[in-house]
């Protein structure tokens, strides 16, 4: 479909993009937890020049009464504060990756597929040539890894390795970046483990 | 296919999670700590002190209203409409343009293609199959160049590589109907309609 000059930095571009998060929502969050305290300042300093009474506490007498404060709900509110400022921290600085993956097309157009697609393709598929009930599969894809958890019905053996070999040839074709490592695994059902 | 500035973003996120942390570690530690209470208990009155002396240093007149109450409340005017301003980006207005092509000697005249005729193409041409439950077309500019997103919800037993080959394919289709090729992003999602076609499906 593109066949403009590789690599296409606006297509490089729209990869980054999507499947990264933008952190719009904690930027709103921070941002309005921002105006909340200028404006309640703002506000008490309006209120001190129309000689009206303070919402608290007028600005200097705020300053002072947060200087003899102590004790046990002194250190909790901190330890709060200081908990979501961390949080924020640790959101601004992470990479933000979406549970999505790229797959590699040959004309250097980009195709970004969620998790979800994968899994739900994979499960499918696995179900559909090996014969298994869709419901005795359950397939979980993360950034690095897909983990095929097969429950036989009770009674029954499974081809675990036939299971793998036929997972990681459908993974083959997905072509998926960034690559992924398969675990297969049986998990008997709670009757059987007893 | 957002715009969003996203280095803007963190670069906030940042910023109050930093004043945040510090505040925070600052008022933990001057409740837990003796010596750091008095250090604290000092710094707060040393500020309010400061604050009464600015304002009846600045007053104008003999009313409450000094300058650098006034101050104040403007610096948090324009603070606030500062900090308003990136969520104010956030609201993006997409080009709409597929393809735009500039005037030659060769081939005088320029010609530019919007996103309702790609969406029309593409769309018909993916209706027909079975698999696809949802198909969206945008266009929108990135980094001045026109990008066409075709966003596709597929059946949950739907092959992604079947998909977004069989996308591919139409969207070449396009460029050979425009006659220049078209920077294209396909994505494929799950999501609720998805879940609750798959009940369908077994239902039926």
């Amino acid at each position: 479909m593109s066949t403009t000059a590789s690599p296409d930095r606006a297509l490089a571009r729209v990869r980054r993009r999507e499947t990264h998060s933008p952190r719009s929502t904690a930027m709103v969050v921070a941002v309005v937890l921002m105006i909340a305290l200028v404006a309640y300042l703002g506000a008490e300093a309006l209120l001190l020049m129309a000689g009206a009474p303070a919402l608290i506490a007028a600005p200097a007498d705020l300053l002072r009464g947060l200087s003899v404060a102590s004790g046990t709900a002194m250190t909790a509110i901190g330890a709060t504060v200081a908990l979501v400022g961390a949080v924020l921290v640790v959101i601004a600085v992470t990479p933000g990756r979406l549970a999505k993956h790229t797959m590699a097309a040959a004309d250097g157009t980009i195709v970004v597929v969620d998790n979800g697609v994968i899994a739900a393709a994979l499960a499918q598929h696995l179900s559909d040539v090996l014969g298994i009930d869709r419901r005795r599969l359950t397939v979980g894809v993360g950034h690095r890894r897909v983990d095929v958890t097969v429950r036989p019905e009770t009674g029954l053996g499974i081809d675990l390795d036939g299971v793998r070999a036929a997972a990681e040839a459908e993974l083959a074709t997905y072509r998926l970046n960034p690559s992924v490592a398969l675990s297969v695994r049986r998990r008997l059902e709670k009757k059987e483990e007893r | 296919m957002n715009s969003t500035r996203r280095g803007l973003n963190r670069t906030l996120v940042l910023l109050v999670g930093l004043i945040a942390l510090a505040a925070g570690a600052a008022v933990v530690w001057a409740s837990l700590s003796g010596d750091a209470h008095r250090v604290w208990t000092q710094t707060l009155t040393a500020a309010a002190d400061a604050v009464d002396a600015a304002h009846s240093a600045t007053l104008v007149g003999a009313g409450p209203v000094s300058w650098a109450g006034l101050g104040a409340v403007a610096g948090a005017v324009i603070l606030i409409v500062l900090l308003l301003v990136p969520v104010a980006l956030l609201a993006h207005r997409r080009s709409r343009t597929v393809l735009r092509s500039t005037e030659t000697d060769a081939a005088p005249g320029r010609v530019v293609v919007r996103e309702g005729f790609a969406s029309d193409a593409v769309t018909a041409s993916l209706a027909r199959r079975a698999d696809i439950l949802s198909t969206r077309v945008v266009a929108d500019d990135v980094r001045n160049a026109p990008v066409l997103h075709v966003s596709v919800t597929p059946r949950p037993q739907a092959s992604p590589r079947e998909i977004a080959d069989h996308v591919a394919a139409v969207g070449a289709r396009l460029d050979a109907l425009l006659e220049r090729p078209t920077r294209t992003y396909i994505s494929l999602h799950a999501g609720l309609r998805a879940r609750l076609a798959s009940d369908r499906r077994t239902l039926t």
